[in-house]
């Protein structure tokens, strides 16, 4: 009698199930119509439905508030399994080349092809730039480095482009992207993707008994500047004081306007 | 074991730049060890870890130069710090 009582309330259940949750349910249909005991647990949502099997006894009155309550339980766990998918689509989805030059547009980084015997190092320029990846600004100058927050989708030894630019200078000329300068690219290098230092990071309640530790490596990657482009640049080294003071106008023009 | 048959042989495609020897050394547990140009090594214990993870540890090292693993004291690292000039308080506009 309890059997058929619980097989028949399982079965309402599973149909609130399925008006939620498409394909795991009919598997868990199935368990249930295969097993006629539903001591048996096999899939993760059944031990969440022997808590409102103790309701089971009182029909009419709490089925409604049981099936809100499942309701309740399996939209958790469902958001859950999704944001656990999509952790792992996160991972493995970018298969496309396509979503690939997208979130490259995102960190404001063009990938290249890897190269071999090229000459990219060249000797040091007096050229400056100020660009922006992620969320992080870097004034830039020919064979410097940088570290930056770990990049996707490049591998140590490919040269990137990246193309938001801010600002460009030289001993003569500058130039002020409003925000960005769209002719402008500067050229990098992966040089490694590592892990920083460890920090620990130690909390503390006192007189409280409360004390964690936890340790964090934060990703990330070097990259070294080899080129910039977009802006003249003087062959002559010897210029001085006296053409930045024409040279510094534009920049307060430009504060001003 | 199950890392050097299934991922050890592709890791070695991919790295034709990379030496790699396999060693079986009684009594120590199993490690990879990286030797890096700046004549640093890194040695990282592999006991008891999934291929998978064993492959995540070898890339790891193969991404790495071989620098000392120390706070970074600044993210840009250049030797040619102003290009048109330090500011100081008496340069003028």
């Amino acid at each position: 009698m309890a059997h058929r009582r619980c097989l028949h309330s399982a079965l309402l259940h599973a149909t609130a199930l399925i008006s939620l949750k498409k394909s795991p349910s009919l598997s868990i249909v199935k368990a249930l119509t295969s097993k006629p005991n539903p001591g048996i647990t096999t899939s993760n949502l059944e031990p969440s439905w022997f808590i409102p099997w103790s309701y089971i006894r009182h029909f009419s009155s709490r089925k409604s508030d049981d099936s809100e309550n499942e309701a309740e339980m399996e939209e958790s766990s469902d958001g859950e399994g999704e944001s656990d998918e999509m952790a792992s689509d996160m991972v493995r989805d970018y298969s496309p080349e396509e979503k690939e030059a997208e979130a490259a547009a995102i960190g404001y980084k063009v990938v290249g092809p890897l190269q071999r015997s090229d000459r990219v190092f060249k000797d040091y320029e007096p050229v400056f730039a100020v660009v922006q990846i992620g969320s992080h600004q870097f004034k830039v100058s020919n064979g410097d480095s940088i570290f930056t927050e770990r990049l996707k989708f490049c591998e140590v030894n490919d040269k990137l482009i990246l193309n938001k630019v801010l600002l460009l200078g030289s001993p003569t000329q500058t130039i002020i992207g409003r925000p960005i300068l769209p002719d402008a690219a500067v050229h990098a290098v992966v040089e490694e993707h590592a892990l920083d230092a460890k920090v620990i990071i130690f909390k503390k309640k006192r007189r409280k008994n409360y004390r964690r530790t936890k340790g964090h490596r934060q990703e990330l990657t070097k990259l070294r500047i080899t080129a910039i482009q977009g802006i003249e640049k003087p062959e002559i080294k010897t210029d001085g004081k006296p053409l930045k003071a024409a040279v510094k106008k534009p920049e307060k023009i430009a504060a001003t306007a | 074991m199950a890392f050097m048959e299934s991922e050890l042989p592709t890791f070695k495609e991919k790295n034709p730049q990379l030496e790699v020897v396999t060693e079986l050394i009684r009594g120590q547990h199993p490690h990879l060890k990286g030797f890096y140009k700046n004549k640093n090594e890194r040695v990282v214990c592999v006991k008891n870890m999934t291929p998978e993870d064993i492959l995540l540890y070898a890339t790891r090292l193969r991404n790495a130069l071989g620098r000392k693993v120390v706070k970074l004291r600044t993210r840009h690292v250049t030797k040619h710090p102003s290009v048109q000039g330090t500011w100081t308080t008496d340069v003028k506009f």
